[in-house]
């Protein structure tokens, strides 16, 4: 039970008990009959071997053997039933314990509702449609709703991929889960909370109610369709070989008919999905029916949003870009004094960017005491006001600090100790170029504007800086790559999955980020339909598409997806239309969902491999004992098992006991590994189908030896 | 060690010459699928237009799977009431001399489906007891049932060239098949034939017999003609009642090498239309799987010397056993040998040939069949990538899988209810006596197996002439023909609707380990099927 604890969601007395419980519950013939009709096989063959033990008379002709044998028989043939039914009990008990763990992480804000004219701090959870909810920056909007009163910026990139900040004005929808960025508001909540789709998840671990998914269903038939054959073997064997003479114990045959059944991998199957399923769940990933994760693994083109997936959606500070008659250094002195009481994360980077450059240029008196001036949708900039009343008498004024010897004193500083000898009004500034010019008298525009376009050609955005009235030069921000998202990234294509990368950024600006992170792939300037028109044209081209999102925009592309997974922080509608949804609100995650799919399908098919070439060993070791009067029979015992009778036991032994013993791995999953398909697939059948053809062969000769010494 | 090296020429040649002639018809085949232009279209397209318009065939219209199977049946029933008149009307009808009376209904029965279904099972002697008309009838079915399956084979292949391109004309493809196949090699081969001296009654009516009909042909050149087809159209339902061990029918060295690449020429050539059409990777990779298997097999069945009782002397043992092995795996049935002469690993090997039905099986079947092999490998092994498997970048759904199980379970059903029925109702004991043992077994499990397989060659022959088992092996050659293809027909149906991914496959069908798994899933879901029965009868 170490794998059960390993998911963190606890595998206690109680679990175990449930499972136990639910597991003897299974072994109705009537639910097997619905749901595995393989086990059912075993467990008709069960009673009759029962039979032949009550009452071996009945069976004139077909019993060779003494009554223990048969007993044990039908004991190891009901083990085989109940290890499958456990199997997946266990995988039910642990889904449901995940669903039950999930709950606590389903997000929650705070939000300042309206009582009366009061302001009320209350969990977002607690809202219902109707409510007012008082909103200002940083504040998350607690559910989607409509704006009532004020205008605002909104900061939607995780919802829309639309890494600039949005307008919103009296009567525009806000999407819930977006930020809050100038400015604030009063809205109206207008969507009730959404959590049916935990519900889902716990309708999908039970058994009994969980549809089939496409693989599965198709898996079964031949499963069937293999049963079917042996079954008819097994029966036109036994006319035969009694029409020519042969004694058949028909135990030994039924024994026979098992073993050749794909029981391992039949009793398994509803375990293996439901273990996918809660693997999905792990990642805090909730999938709304089992085909999802199914078809995760079968993706090969996935959509993924430019801002919150591959970039961090946060720009910084990537050089500072100087005018001509100005250095670097001085841009980063300028652009220092702009951000230095900026709180904005635009406003830290280039604090940071500027210090580690050693142009923390030291704050003068005036600095410290002027006027931030915040940024605003209107404006589009920042920086500081150094006020006309400070200290009105100029000789009065505090000292200048000192600057570090290291520290150019440049134009800049030259420019401030100038300030802080005058009384005018002056402001340093820092923001869009074309918010900025207005306030400049001394610089060459075509220089700023050529300049300012050739960052935006290499996918920067670019703020001017302006020291009163100069503009000094150019802030090159950058939307930075998620860490570690090139490498999740070439994984999921060395297995052949194209990446196309959304994005609202210009061609170029979109194309110089998808080649940092490895993608060819790019749809700039994106409108909101266009991710469901390229889901569309993938799909016609036979391609499995997987879509990540979680604006209203999305529900359509998310809807239309075959794996649709949607951010726990987007609208209702985005997470209605999802077939899974990620409660950490990790976009980049698309590609663990992808891995855990794959994994699902390899674990199936390492276990029906396995469980066929099992069969090879198997038919070695129970044929002889089966005919033990045929020569040509008897050369097929090439193990030199001791007995018929230690032979067929020690062969539904292992049959039986192969079931629990591959529990683990088929709740594990067969490992996913960042490589070409075919690699994948010599290895696995090097170790599941030439695995499976030797591995009885040892495990049979084993346990025929234990037995030999228990029996005699 | 001189013998040796004679019968590894004989093999190199033999499988040489066939691989050779098979590559230039399975290009020719591709036109016929494609129906892109042919060497000399428009002369042929005259004729063949011809032929439509006299028939009432509208050559553009392309059929949908059912229609196509419907089409099939129709056309086969058609030959089938005429040849069950023909032989129910024998004695009645002109021409019986030697007054053979009517066949009996169950034989009729036995007969005109052994013939429709391209098997050749006969549980009569030809020479004692058929008039040259019904010789001829029989003989215009050696054309109409491998012209059927050539046809189904080739639209089989269509859904394989793109998404939509329908499954095609069967009465076009018959036409052709028949016409541009079937006759002008059994033509060029009965010549050929005729000049290395197998005895003829000519008498100067070859040319004008070759445009009206197929029949005409043979009734110049009666033995030729009936070996080149009977070998050409893997039905080997002999002129003479010792089939090829005759040296009129089979006078020398060079005769067998004829009737050797005839017999494997056509199954093979749709292995090179294959590749033509999807990559001649994918191709080689499915000839290997047939080859390999093949060679294994021979090397396996020389291990043990078989004979020297009821063996070709005049070839040796090794041409014997070779002339088998060309024989059964392509499902012709013929035989130069005495079955009961070769060795227990010869006879196991001919069994497999038979329960795979795909080294390479017969024109069109078995290459169908051998599609649906690789198929339900890479639905068996393909999960294991972690990707739903697809075969040519189609994705296998569970209808295709379904089909195809149900492929796999006709064939066992067929060969081992019915010899269960045998058995306990006594008819076994009826026809071999009551202690008849595993040869007995061998025997009757062997009908039942060529029986189901259309393959034909047997061991009771007219001792099978009783109701019983001219009904039941009547009923599995029919169940045995048709269920599969239908079912087939079904799946190739399935593929023209499918859409195709253009990313790589998730595993390689033009890759050495697929052709490995091919092979291995192939022979283990054989052996666990059939190796019990195997151990009663043949090694018992």
């Amino acid at each position: 039970m170490t794998q059960a604890k390993s998911n963190g969601s606890g595998f206690g007395r109680r679990e175990i008990e449930k499972a136990l419980v639910a597991s003897i519950r299974k072994l109705d013939p009537t639910y097997l009959l619905r749901t595995n009709i393989i086990m059912l096989i075993v467990e008709v063959t069960a009673v009759i071997t029962g039979a032949m033990a009550i009452d071996p008379a009945a069976f004139h002709g077909l019993t060779t053997q003494p009554v223990w044998i048969y007993v044990a028989l039908t004991v190891i043939l009901l083990l085989t039933v109940w290890f499958a039914t456990l199997a997946e009990s266990i995988s039910e008990v642990q889904g449901e314990a995940r669903v039950d763990s999930l709950r606590r992480l389903e997000q929650d804000v705070q939000a300042r509702k309206v009582v009366d004219g009061n302001i009320v701090v209350v969990p977002s959870k607690s809202l219902l449609p109707g409510d007012v909810v008082r909103l200002r920056p940083p504040e998350i909007v607690p559910r989607d709703g409509v704006v009532l009163e004020g205008t605002a910026y909104l900061d939607e990139s995780l919802m829309t991929g639309e890494s600039a900040p949005v307008v919103k004005k009296v009567g525009d929808s806000l999407i819930g889960g977006t930020t809050v960025t100038s400015d604030a508001l009063v809205m109206r909540i207008v969507a009730e909370s959404g959590r049916s789709y935990l519900d889902d998840m716990i309708k999908l671990v039970e058994g009994a109610q969980r549809p089939r998914s496409p693989n599965e269903i198709s898996l079964n038939l031949l499963l069937i369709g293999l049963t079917g054959i042996f079954v008819l073997v097994v029966g036109t064997f036994l006319v035969l070989a009694d029409s020519l003479g042969y004694i058949v114990d028909l135990a030994i045959l039924l024994s026979f008919l098992v073993a050749l059944m794909p029981t391992t991998v039949g009793g398994l199957l509803p375990a293996i999905g439901i273990a996918g399923i809660t693997r999905v769940g792990r990642a805090n990933v909730v999938a709304k029916s089992g085909k999802a994760v199914e078809a995760a693994g079968d993706v090969d083109t996935l959509i993924l949003d430019k801002t919150g997936t591959i970039t961090q959606g946060q720009r910084s500070v990537k050089r500072f870009v100087p005018l001509e008659g100005f250095t670097e250094a001085d841009v980063a002195q300028a652009a220092f004094v702009a951000s230095a009481l900026d709180r904005t994360p635009e406003g830290r980077s280039v604090v940071e960017v500027a210090t580690s450059l050693g142009q923390s240029l030291p704050l003068t008196p005036r600095i410290l005491g002027g006027k931030a001036i915040e940024f605003s949708a209107e404006t589009r900039l920042s920086g500081v006001e150094l006020l006309s009343s400070f200290g009105s008498n100029p000789t009065r004024r505090p000292p200048l600090p000192t600057v570090a010897p290291e520290i150019a004193q440049g134009p800049v500083w030259k420019q401030l100790v100038e300030f802080e000898g005058s009384q005018k009004p002056e402001r340093i500034l820092k923001g869009a170029v074309d918010a900025v010019l207005p306030t400049a008298s001394q610089v060459n525009k075509a220089e700023l504007l050529w300049k300012s376009q050739e960052i935006s050609k290499q996918g920067g955005t670019p703020l001017a800086v302006a020291v009163g009235p100069r503009i000094i030069g150019l802030i090159d921000l950058r939307d930075q790559l998620k860490p570690g998202i090139k490498g999740r990234l070439a994984a999921v294509q060395s297995t052949g999955i194209r990446t196309v990368m959304v994005t609202g950024d210009t061609e170029i600006t979109a194309r110089v980020i998808a080649a940092e992170a490895g993608i060819s792939d790019v749809i700039a300037q994106a409108k909101p339909a266009d991710k469901l028109t390229r889901v569309k044209q993938e799909q016609g081209l036979a391609h499995v598409v997987g879509v990540e999102g979680d604006g209203t925009n999305d529900a359509p592309a998310l809807a239309k997806a075959d794996v649709g997974i949607a951010m726990n922080s987007g609208t209702a509608a985005a997470r209605e239309a999802a077939n899974m949804i990620d409660l950490d609100s990790d976009p980049s995650k698309v590609t663990k969902v992808v891995e855990t799919g794959k994994e699902l399908l390899m674990t199936r098919g390492a276990i029906t491999t396995f469980s066929v070439t099992n069969d090879v060993s198997k038919y070695f070791a129970i044929f002889p004992a089966m005919l033990p009067a045929s020569a040509a029979a008897q050369k097929l015992n090439i193990l030199q098992l001791h007995s018929p009778v230690t032979a067929i036991l020690a062969t539904m032994i292992f049959n039986a006991a192969v079931i629990p013993a591959l529990i683990p791995l088929a709740f594990r999953g067969v490992k996913f590994r960042p490589e070409i398909p075919e690699r994948t697939f010599i290895r696995n059948m090097l170790v599941y189908g030439l695995g499976g053809a030797v591995l009885p062969f040892i495990a049979i000769k084993g346990i025929d030896i234990v037995l030999t010494w228990v029996i005699h | 060690m001189l013998a040796w090296v004679a019968d590894a020429e004989l093999l190199a040649l033999s499988l040489g010459l066939t691989l050779a002639l098979a590559y230039y018809l399975g290009r020719y085949m591709v036109h016929l699928i494609r129906g892109t232009p042919r060497p000399f279209e428009g002369s042929i397209a005259r004729i063949e237009n011809f032929v439509f318009r006299l028939a009432g065939i509208d050559p553009k219209r392309s059929m949908n799977w059912k229609e196509y199977v419907v089409a099939l049946i129709l056309l086969d029933a058609v030959f089938a009431i005429f040849t069950f008149a023909v032989l129910g009307l024998q004695g009645w009808l002109p021409g019986d001399p030697r007054g053979f009376g009517p066949f009996s209904w169950d034989l009729n029965f036995n007969t005109t489906s052994s013939f429709i279904t391209n098997t050749n099972l006969q549980h009569y002697a030809g020479d004692q007891s058929l008039t040259v008309t019904s010789e001829l009838v029989l003989m215009l079915n050696q054309f109409v049932a491998p012209a059927s399956a050539i046809a189904v084979g080739l639209a089989f292949l269509r859904p394989f060239i793109k998404k939509g391109a329908g499954l095609g004309n069967f009465y076009v493809d018959f036409v052709r098949s028949m016409f541009t196949i079937l006759l002008p090699i059994a033509f060029v081969s009965a010549i050929l034939l005729m000049a290395i001296g197998i005895p003829q009654t000519l008498n100067g009516t070859l040319t004008t017999g070759l445009i009206g009909g197929g029949s005409q042909t043979f009734v110049v050149g009666p033995v030729a003609g009936f070996d080149a087809i009977m070998e050409l159209g893997q039905n080997g339902g002999g002129y003479y009642g010792s089939n090829l061990a005759s040296p009129f029918a089979n006078p020398n060295g060079l005769s067998e090498l004829i009737f050797l690449v005839l017999m494997l020429v056509i199954p093979l050539a749709f292995i090179f239309a294959y590749g033509e059409l999807v990559g001649r990777g994918r191709g080689r990779a499915l000839m290997v799987a047939v080859l390999a298997p093949f060679l294994a097999l021979l090397a396996y069945a020389v291990t043990t010397t078989s004979g020297p009782v009821g063996l070709e002397t005049r070839f040796g043992g090794f041409g014997s056993v070779l002339f088998q092995f060309f024989s059964i795996s392509s499902d012709t049935g013929a035989t130069n040998a005495v079955l009961s002469g070769l060795s227990p690993r010869t006879g196991a090997s001919l069994f497999t040939f038979m329960f795979v039905q795909a080294i390479p099986g017969g024109s069109g079947v078995g290459f169908m069949t051998l599609v649906i092999y690789a198929f339900l490998t890479l639905f068996m092994v393909g999960l294991m990538v972690g990707k739903t498997p697809e075969f040519l970048g189609m994705k296998i759904s569970g209808w295709d899988v379904k089909l195809a199980v149900l492929t796999f379970v006709v064939h066992p059903l067929m060969i081992l209810v019915p010899a269960a029925i045998a058995y306990s109702t006594g008819n076994v004991t009826a026809i071999l006596g009551a202690h008849s043992g595993a040869a007995g077994f061998t025997q009757v499990f062997y009908e039942y197996t060529s029986a189901s397989a259309n393959n034909g060659s047997d061991y009771l022959g007219t001792l099978a002439n009783t109701p019983f088992w001219n009904v039941s092996t009547g009923i599995v050659m029919l169940v045995g023909r048709y269920v599969p293809i239908l079912l087939m027909m079904g799946i190739a149906g399935s593929f023209a609707t499918k859409d195709r991914r253009d990313t790589p496959e998730p595993i390689k069908t033009d890759g050495w380990p697929f052709t490995v798994t091919l092979i291995g899933v192939t022979f283990v879901l054989t052996a666990l099927a059939f190796l019990p029965f195997l151990i009663l009868g043949i090694f018992g």
